[in-house]
């Protein structure tokens, strides 16, 4: 008989240490908001406003504006914004059993994007009870529509019998994208030169028009779909190893499916609603994540949430400062850092001729 | 107590993997099945284990599996696939962790580490699931469906362990230190199922054995009873001569040439 060695020890795993991590990271994220708020195209700064407001002094109509109306309201949406794609990533990946699903890459992002811009363009020959009902969640809630049905087909076509083919996945992705992109295509002929205007700034992925309303529009959505996610985590663990062993677990596979989806569509919808396109949050943050911390998405997603906040917020910075006082979109910002990394990851992948 | 499966009907498209089988397991027993490859096995725990859609009735513990939730499924039998396959770098113990999902204490218990070292992995706690060799993949395996089910047979209620060939990628040491895991479950109380293909592992350590072939059940019964040298040249179409020691000792099993 083979020696059987009891070693008495609790079990000491990843998770333990983890799950204090994400202190850190509300620290980390509270001194980038800093840097963020300080740093900017006129010299109003953070600073000088917290000792204005410490002391009693009233600000300038210009600090006011500044501040409240142009800096506070960008970080926001910054927060919201990476914290949605970042989560939307993880659980993407979690649920298609592969780091390489992101919504971005594998065509959700231009299926809700597209979702928008019929928002944009045509939401105007809505009947007007449907406009009244929606109000200012209509780009949103297009967007969440469009992403959760192409979520939801791009699964139905990569996974058979509870596999998810990779090459089908990143296939019907490219088909979902090119199919996206010539309906918006076709749109842009037809759109005003008003909204001509938001649908430009708007593939290029930016947070210069971040406003109040926006961050009104789509925060609900956002928070709604992170608080979901984190209840995923034991879930989406279980469904790592299969969906049949998943479900011999005691996980209800179908309504983890489900779930997850939806959280997917409506993280993505949200954050492309009032941003654009910002690529490969979704895809790098996870990943730095799960070679930082392991896989366990009982902490990953949540963490995932604030890296992603954190990494969107400074590449804002970068983008401000770079070529000041001009801005570059942040899109390009993301996409400069991120596809390296992205790169790197393929490389670094195993079992990369499993594809 | 015991796990029912009644005139069990299966089909793949055209294909009838499974044409009326039935299989009666006891609580305290080892039930082993076996049958030549593609016969229908994993289509039947398939079905038992309520993964495949069928036709047919399965009870558990005298309940209808089907209408049954899955977390309710999972606290009553946990299940080994014949392979497995891990999507995120997880390490081993994280793995046997998994497992745990039912119970939903079970993170913080030592069950896992339990688990483990009964496969005599426990050294092995922290590495990474991905780098494994096959057995010592399957070793993990093992101990994650141990844990699933360990604490309540620990409290003396039947549970169930559901096998698809644990064996199969296994060295001779730990093929029998998992027959005695099998054999130590269900003195415990528990019952096991367990697909094989070493008719004289399943010698040793079944009470009783079902064969399969093409979709039927050929025979079933103690291992002396059905492993007799014109069944087994029946279902597996060589010849094989099966050895009877005297007394109640296990038959062995013992292959000649390929032709019949
Ligand atoms: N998903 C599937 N689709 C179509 N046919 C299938 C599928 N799964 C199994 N089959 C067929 O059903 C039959 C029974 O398969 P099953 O997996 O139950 O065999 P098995 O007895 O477990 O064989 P092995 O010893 O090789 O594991 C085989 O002929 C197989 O080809
Ligand atoms: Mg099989």
């Amino acid at each position: 008989m083979v020696a059987i060695s009891q070693t008495g020890l609790p079990p000491k795993t990843r998770y333990a240490k983890v799950r204090s991590l994400h202190w850190v990271l509300i620290c980390a994220l509270v001194v980038c908001a800093g840097l963020s708020l300080q740093i900017g195209a006129t010299d109003v700064q953070f600073t000088t406003i917290l000792f204005k407001a410490a002391s009693g002094q009233v600000l300038s109509p210009a600090e006011q504006v500044v501040f409240f109306d142009i800096r506070l309201p960008r970080l926001v949406m910054g927060c919201l914004v990476g914290a949605a794609l970042a989560v939307s990533g993880a659980a993407m990946q979690g649920l298609f059993r592969n780091p390489l699903a992101d919504p971005g890459i594998v065509g959700v992002g231009a299926g809700a994007g597209l979702g928008a811009i019929v928002a944009i363009v045509l939401g105007a020959c809505l009947p007007l009870w449907i406009q009244e009902v929606t109000g200012n969640q209509l780009v949103p809630v297009a967007a969440f529509l469009a992403g959760w049905g192409s979520t939801l087909l791009l699964y139905r076509v990569s996974t058979r019998n509870g596999r998810t083919s990779v090459a089908t996945m990143l296939l019907a992705g490219i088909a979902l994208g090119a199919l996206a992109g010539a309906i918006s295509g076709i749109l842009v002929y037809v759109a005003d030169d008003r909204q001509l205007r938001d649908l430009t700034f708007w593939g290029l992925g930016s947070l210069a028009g971040a406003s109040w309303a926006k961050i009104v529009a789509a925060g609900p959505m956002i928070f709604l779909s992170i608080a979901v996610a984190s209840y995923l985590g034991r879930g989406l663990n279980g469904l790592a190893l299969g969906e049949a062993t998943a479900e011999h677990i005691g996980i209800d596979v179908q309504r983890l499916k489900s779930i997850a989806i939806l959280t997917v569509a409506g993280a993505t919808g949200a954050a492309v609603a009032v941003s654009g396109g910002i690529g490969f949050i979704g895809i790098v943050v996870p990943h730095l994540l799960r070679l930082a911390t392991g896989p366990d998405h009982r902490t990953l997603l949540i963490n995932a949430a604030l890296v992603g906040a954190i990494l969107l917020i400074l590449a804002d910075v970068i983008a401000r400062v770079v070529i000041a006082p001009a801005e570059l979109p942040i899109g390009i910002v993301t996409a400069v850092l991120g596809a390296p990394v992205f790169l790197w990851i393929l490389l670094k992948r195993r079992g990369l001729v499993e594809l | 107590m015991s796990f029912h499966a009644r005139n069990i009907h299966v089909s793949y498209g055209h294909h009838q993997a499974l044409a009326g089988v039935s299989l009666h397991a006891k609580a305290g027993e080892v039930t082993a099945i076996v049958g030549p490859n593609g016969s229908g096995k994993s289509t039947l725990l398939g079905a038992m284990t309520a993964t495949l859609p069928y036709e047919g009735e399965v009870s558990l513990n005298g309940r209808s599996v089907a209408g049954q939730k899955p977390w309710e499924l999972a606290a009553q039998r946990a299940v080994l696939p014949q392979a497995s396959k891990l999507a995120f770098p997880f390490t081993v113990i994280e793995v046997v962790q998994i497992g745990l999902h039912a119970g939903t204490a079970g993170a913080q218990t030592d069950v896992p580490m339990h688990a483990l070292a009964r496969v005599g992995l426990s050294h092995y706690a922290h590495r990474n699931f991905q780098d494994l060799s096959g057995g010592e993949a399957q070793r993990v395996m093992l101990a994650r469906v141990l844990a699933q089910v360990w604490a309540p047979v620990q409290a003396g209620t039947p549970r169930w362990l559901l096998l698809d060939e644990p064996v199969s990628s296994l060295d001779i040491a730990h093929q029998l230190q998992v027959i005695d895991i099998a054999r130590d479950f269900a003195a415990r109380g528990g019952g096991v199922i367990a697909v094989m293909h070493d008719l004289n592992l399943t010698a040793l350590f079944a009470d009783k054995v079902a064969i399969l072939a093409a979709g039927k059940c050929l025979a079933v019964g103690t291992p002396t009873e059905v492993l007799q040298d014109d069944i087994l040249s029946r279902t597996y179409g060589c010849t094989l001569r099966v050895c009877a020691p005297p007394g109640d000792e296990r038959p062995y099993i013992l292959p000649h040439a390929a032709s019949a």
